[in-house]
């Protein structure tokens, strides 16, 4: 049919020649493209971890005001239970006291990140790592003593050998260090007097899991700001490409 | 990358507080409540009587300490010294807003999530129809 035929956009008497030209075009077309598709691609996975930190941030923050409703309620009870006297900012005394609880802070490992992406890490009423070490030195000093007598030697391997079966447990500088944790709780409960509530401990158990929010939430913060940066300079970067193909 | 300025590590740094009196007493029961040897502390209560400079003062002070990681400020007390906060913008101390007990947590108001919300204004949709 003419019709047909006039409709038909490529003449196949031409097409041979324009294969080449089509497929060269074809090519330099596909070559151009993909730099842009990974530029797309580079900047939506940004995205991705952009807004992923960004709702992790806003669901620890629900979590961290959840934790605190509950502890601002458990100390309103103790102080309810124990008279506001008791409970009061008035008891908090300027003696010179280390914090019990405190935070290690690491850099990121990442150094091709452009902004720093500093690490927070919480060590609840002093870490596990000096209770380790503690022990370490105690056994060390111990094994000095028993070489220095050996009057007493057998009476020293009894109990290295002890400590050692101890220690291959696991159970003794686990007890030792829930111990040490409970003393410090203790110490902290004591500014209040030497019998609290009830419900005072379990305000105190309440406000370190907030604590325990807050630290993730330090992570979410700084894992969010790096993320947005990047993105950031993503977004420049391609706004500067797609100027220079303009011009 | 070049130019990437270092971060204070620390193996036992503090945690600073900027709230009312339950807050300060919540964490403190936790236990990060320091008094050093000048017998300067690493909290300021807030109450009625508490001024605007003393708020002030004491941000300054704990932003600027290097034994301090984290500031925790109430939402509401943050709103008083918001020129202050919206220009801090070191990593370490992390400044993070904390809700209170009579001031629920807004997150438009916060200085953080204010900061990255502007690349939604700028590349959403809505934004075109106004």
């Amino acid at each position: 049919m003419p019709e047909m035929d006039q409709i038909v956009p490529v003449p196949r008497e031409d097409e041979d020649e324009d294969d080449g030209a089509e497929e060269e075009a074809t090519e330099k077309v596909g070559t151009e493209c993909k730099p842009g598709a990974d530029s797309e691609e580079g900047e939506d996975e940004k995205v991705l971890k952009f807004l992923d930190s960004f709702d992790a941030y806003l669901v620890l923050i629900d979590s961290l005001s959840s934790a605190l409703r509950q502890g601002w309620l458990e100390l309103a009870c103790a102080r309810h239970s124990m008279g506001s006297s008791r409970i009061s900012s008035a008891l908090f005394d300027h003696k010179v006291r280390s914090a019990a609880t405190t935070l290690k802070v690491t850099d990121s490992l990442d150094s091709s990140l452009s902004e720093p992406n500093p690490h927070f890490t919480l060590s609840k009423w002093g870490t596990q790592e000096d209770r380790c070490s503690s022990e370490e030195i105690e056994l060390d000093s111990m094994q000095k003593k028993s070489n220095q007598s050996q009057l007493r030697h057998r009476a020293a391997s009894n109990i290295l050998g002890e400590r050692e079966e101890s220690n291959s447990s696991g159970n003794g500088p686990q007890l030792s260090f829930s111990k040490d944790v409970q003393k410090e709780r203790a110490k902290s409960l004591a500014v209040f007097g030497t019998l609290v509530s009830p419900k005072l401990r379990t305000a105190q158990s309440s406000f370190e899991t907030a604590l325990e929010r807050i630290v993730e939430m330090a992570n979410a913060r700084s894992a969010m700001l790096s993320a947005f940066t990047q993105l950031q300079l993503e977004v420049k970067g391609s706004e500067d490409t797609t100027r220079e193909d303009t011009v | 990358m070049a130019g990437r300025a270092p971060i204070p590590t620390s193996n036992s740094a503090l945690i600073a507080m900027i709230a009312d009196e339950d807050t300060v007493t919540g964490f403190l029961l936790a236990g990060i409540g320091n008094v050093d040897l000048r017998r300067k502390t690493n909290y300021l209560i807030v109450n009625n009587k508490t001024t605007l400079k003393a708020i002030e003062e004491a941000f300054k002070e704990f932003t600027t300490r290097e034994d301090i990681a984290i500031v925790l400020i109430s939402q509401y007390v943050a709103n008083m010294i918001r020129f202050l906060v919206d220009r801090y913008n070191k990593p370490v101390p992390a400044i993070l807003e904390i809700p209170s007990k009579d001031h629920p947590y807004d997150p438009t108001q916060d200085s953080v999530l204010s900061r990255v919300r502007y690349l939604f204004s700028a590349e959403s949709v809505a934004s075109g129809r106004y």
